[in-house]
């Protein structure tokens, strides 16, 4: 009795460190691979022409990038937006907190990347999607979310995180 | 000094019917985790996500909608981690009685090695 519970007891603190480790690495994988996948909020935003954007444009596999005209690091991941743009992927570009004309200039300035354009000038639709701050990309397959990257989107996160998940998306479907 | 500055200035922004609202919002507000800071809640931090939320949390409870109701909207979109007082429900209870049962276990142990 002694002898074991000797045992057990240098045993322990391992077995809570192994526990504890296990959830801090389960939490962490689901932080940055695993999202819960939900429902697209309602909203009643318009485009810069100021006609209304519906849910028709996120059928099918989309992106939602969250920019502004006032954000460096959406500078920074504009080439490789531009880049999936040229690969066939369509990107609706959700405009942040930003000013119509100041927003429309820096499309003309640096390219168009966004198939659709929603603009959201108090950030309603962003908080509903819990948006933090811009640039944070949203991947939608069907109306619902899936994937959501928050900050820069790069060629390594593309392959990590969005990309595993339209491969699975596709395989479901077949 | 600058603190001072701050809740005054915090006072002017927001207004309240009464007390008891005014305590829940506080309450709420020191619950809530900054989304974009690394750790803190939305009391603490300017950051312009903190202040639609605080601003969100104000309207809400000047809607009436209840503090359990404010808690579910906020970690529907900002997630579980949202909150600083996390429900004691479900895998909560882990989070919440972990360490106690850990303890008793430990002290458990030291018990019966001493008896035999």
């Amino acid at each position: 009795m002694s002898f074991l519970a000797r045992i057990f007891l240098i045993l322990l603190p391992v077995l809570i460190f192994i526990f504890y480790g296990k959830v801090l690495l389960i939490d962490d994988k689901k932080s940055n691979d695993y999202f819960e996948p939900k429902e697209f909020p309602v909203f009643q935003l318009n485009n810069f022409d100021g006609i209304p954007t519906n849910l028709d444009i996120i059928s099918g596999v989309k992106l939602l990038n969250v920019w502004a005209s006032w954000c460096i690091t959406c500078l920074v991941e504009h080439p490789f937006l531009s880049k999936l743009a040229e690969s066939q992927i369509e990107i609706i570009g959700l405009n942040y907190k930003d000013d119509k004309t100041k927003a429309l200039d820096w499309l003309k300035r640096h390219g168009n990347p966004y198939t659709s354009l929603i603009y959201d000038p108090r950030g309603d639709l962003a908080f509903d999607l819990g948006v933090t701050g811009a640039p944070e990309t949203f991947l939608i397959v069907d109306q619902k979310i899936v994937g959501h990257i928050q900050g820069e989107l790069n060629e390594d996160k593309w392959k990590s995180t969005f990309l595993p998940i339209i491969q699975n998306s596709q395989k479901e479907l077949n | 000094m600058f603190l001072i500055a701050l809740t005054s200035s915090a006072e002017l922004i927001y207004q309240f019917e009464d007390q008891q609202q005014e305590d829940r919002f506080y309450r709420l507000i020191n619950e809530t985790r900054c989304p974009k800071c690394t750790s803190g809640s939305i009391a603490s931090s300017n950051a312009p996500v903190s202040r639609d939320l605080k601003q969100k949390i104000y309207e809400l409870i000047l809607a009436g909608t209840s503090d359990e109701e404010i808690k579910n909207y906020i970690s529907e979109r900002f997630g579980a981690s949202s909150s600083y007082k996390p429900a004691v429900k479900g895998m909560n209870y882990f989070l919440w009685f972990g360490p106690f049962i850990f303890l008793s276990l430990i002290i458990l142990i030291f018990y019966f090695n001493k008896r035999v």
